[in-house]
């Protein structure tokens, strides 16, 4: 459960940027939202704090019952290693290792063992249909397949979150609708709650519920139902976005 | 939570990353290896440099001197200047009365060019009459027997202690001559020790090539009377002999009618002086060695600090990626330093086994089978691994600041960075 309540962040420079203007949002367990905005709009900044990359100013932000509010390094570390699953556009992953050590990776900063970690890598490769794959580089593979690898690195810790910035930004139309399939089966066989930022409104179709973030602020919220769209108004007893 | 320092997959990372910057990762060992190669040289050399000048003295007693008397060059109380002088037995008892800071005055005796024979080996050198204090002043190397002792000095014995080239001329083969006779000048002499030079300096003719005879037994056979040709002296340790040999020409000159300004009636050695200047030649050279070393200390720290700035800058990204995925601030950095730690020790290491084979050749080369003292071109375990440790420590330091700077990025900018 995610619950961010008034919260402000401002980048400080020569001009201050008041980026997000008191964002109040609610996401449930189990929920597969999708997030639009324009360029400038506060999304990817809104993205970043809800996986505790960045800090905000003001407000609160609550994960799983959480007070996510001036974390120490360390700490913020571990709640994105133990807490958050990352998917992103550019798929970032370390390009000298293979797909299974790539995987691998958040483990290690949990001390498991190499063995086991390995063999976890494994099971969510195989999950992916990239058991092939494993013992490949990045350069080595096609673009879907990169996703498919940041998919299983961001599961290897059975997150209760996953964050996924433009996940498809960088892939073809088919690929795109594979690794959307992918977030669909996570969130619906395994309760994940899935948060996609995304340009894409055929992405944001496939979800549950499309936030959107315009100038900092939150507007009404369109529910997607499974014969088409809904529009909604947001309800102030049910979620909690700005009006 | 195990740390991920002890992981293999730390290790293997370092390997790879290392591995992937071939030029960079030689370029950076190279200066380390040299850095370190060089002042383990220094070090060692300057040690193995000391124990070639101190090759010089050996054997000679440090708060020594010797005086020998010369044609005066001051006319005195009716004496014209170039007169011959000698100075005597008397002269050793008025100095051993004077001068209580003397530990030793020795009075010794010399024949140049007299004549050494056995059977039909024969061999030209110097004859040495000596008392066994004469090597409180200058320890001869023993090779076998003994010196001349207080019993063959009283009883005026016919022994003799022969040199070692005497001793190879005249008893080819024979190992130990003791007991054997040998004839000095006609006379024939028993045999009671081989020794020779402890330095490359002589104070008074090599003894190598001498035969040393008890000084009663030389002062007999050559007619001296009471005449002494040397007079040598080791000063008590708290004495300083610069400061006493000036008083004890004066005692000497008053007796023999010498003026008292007169510096070249008298040949005066200072072995104390010599000391102390060369003390200050090895404190120059190790404040040099010390001033090259830090130098090169320096610049393989900022060589390596240089390095691990890039390396910490050139994968940004990565840090911020693995920071996402859980990476702590002291996951990232020990994986930085470890690789620094990695590279200086490996090439560190590498420049220690170089240092220590030229310093291994450079002590073959100066260490003959017969060089009178040993030197030592190395320097000690605890020495090569404080060197080490100062350029890992350094090296480290000098990671840090980049790492630590690395961390001050946020996540999400560091993984934006390109």
């Amino acid at each position: 459960m995610i619950i961010l309540t008034d919260v402000n962040k401002t980048y400080q420079g020569a001009v201050p940027l008041h980026v997000l203007k008191g964002i109040n949002l609610k996401i449930g367990k189990g929920e597969l939202v999708s997030i639009m905005g324009a360029s400038g709009s506060g999304k990817s900044t809104l993205l970043n704090i809800l996986g505790i990359l960045d800090n905000y100013d003001s407000g609160e932000y609550w994960l799983d019952g959480t007070l996510i509010k001036n974390l120490g390094e360390n700490k913020a570390a571990e709640y994105r290693n133990r807490m958050i699953g990352f998917v992103f556009q550019s798929f970032n992953l370390i390009n000298y290792k293979n797909a299974m050590e790539n995987v691998a990776l958040p483990l290690f900063y949990q001390g498991v063992s190499r063995k086991k970690r390995n063999r976890l890598a494994m099971e969510q490769l195989e999950r992916m249909g990239l058991s092939d794959r494993a013992h490949h580089l990045p350069s080595e593979m096609s673009g879907g397949q990169k996703q498919r690898v940041a998919i299983a690195r961001a599961m290897i810790t059975d997150p209760s979150i996953i964050l996924a910035d433009e996940p498809t930004g960088a892939l073809d139309s088919k690929t795109s609708h594979d690794v959307m399939e992918i977030f669909r089966r996570l969130n619906v066989e395994e309760g994940k709650t899935i948060v996609i930022v995304t340009h894409d409104p055929g992405v944001a179709e496939q979800t549950d519920r499309l936030i959107r973030i315009s100038d900092g602020l939150i507007v009404p919220s369109i529910h997607f139902s499974e014969t088409g769209v809904v529009k909604e108004a947001c309800k102030s007893s049910d979620i909690t976005e700005n009006p | 939570m195990r740390l991920t320092i002890f992981d293999i997959e730390n290790w293997k990372e370092i390997g790879a990353t290392l591995a992937r910057n071939k030029t960079r990762t030689f370029m950076t060992g190279f200066g380390i290896f040299w850095g370190v190669a060089m002042l383990a040289l220094l070090t060692g050399g300057a040690r193995g440099g000391e124990d070639l000048l101190k090759r010089n003295f050996a054997g000679f007693a440090t708060n020594s001197g010797g005086m020998a008397p010369d044609r005066t060059t001051i006319p005195y109380r009716g004496y014209q200047k170039g007169r011959g002088w000698q100075m005597d037995l008397t002269d050793v008892r008025l100095l051993r009365e004077s001068f209580p800071e003397l530990e030793a005055v020795i009075p010794t005796f010399q024949k140049w060019n007299s004549t050494f024979r056995q059977g039909k080996n024969s061999y030209s050198g110097q004859l040495i009459g000596a008392e066994s204090n004469y090597t409180r002043m200058l320890v001869p190397k023993f090779y076998c027997g003994r010196f001349i002792n207080d019993a063959d000095v009283a009883s005026e014995r016919r022994v003799a202690v022969i040199g070692k080239k005497v001793a190879n001329q005249l008893f080819p083969g024979v190992e130990e001559p003791l007991g054997r006779m040998v004839d000095v000048n006609g006379a024939a002499y028993s045999v009671v020790g081989v020794a020779g030079d402890a330095s490359e300096v002589h104070l008074n003719g090599s003894l190598d090539e001498s035969i040393v005879i008890p000084a009663s037994t030389f002062r007999r056979a050559n007619g001296y009377g009471e005449n002494i040709d040397f007079l040598m002296m080791v000063a008590r340790d708290n004495a300083n002999l610069t400061e006493l040999l000036p008083k004890m020409r004066s005692v000497v000159y008053r007796r023999h009618d010498i003026h008292p300004d007169d510096e070249g009636a008298m040949w005066v050695i200072n072995i104390a002086e010599n000391f102390e200047q060369v003390d200050t030649l090895f404190t120059g050279i190790d404040l040099l060695a010390l001033f090259i070393g830090l130098s090169t200390l320096l610049a393989g720290v900022i060589g390596i600090g240089n390095i691990m700035w890039v390396i910490v800058k050139e994968r940004t990204q990565e840090i911020g990626i693995r920071r996402a995925i859980g990476a702590k601030p002291v996951d990232i950095i020990v994986q930085v330093l470890c690789e620094g730690a990695v590279l200086t020790v490996v090439s560190g290491l590498a420049g220690l086994s170089l240092a220590a084979l030229i310093l291994g050749v450079m002590q073959y080369l100066n260490n003959p089978a017969d060089a009178v003292s040993p030197a030592y071109f190395q320097m000690s375990f605890t020495t090569a691994l404080g060197i080490l440790a100062t350029f890992v420590a350094l090296g480290l330091l000098a990671g840090l600041i980049p790492s630590i700077k690395a961390m001050r990025i946020k996540p999400v900018e560091a993984i934006n960075s390109k």
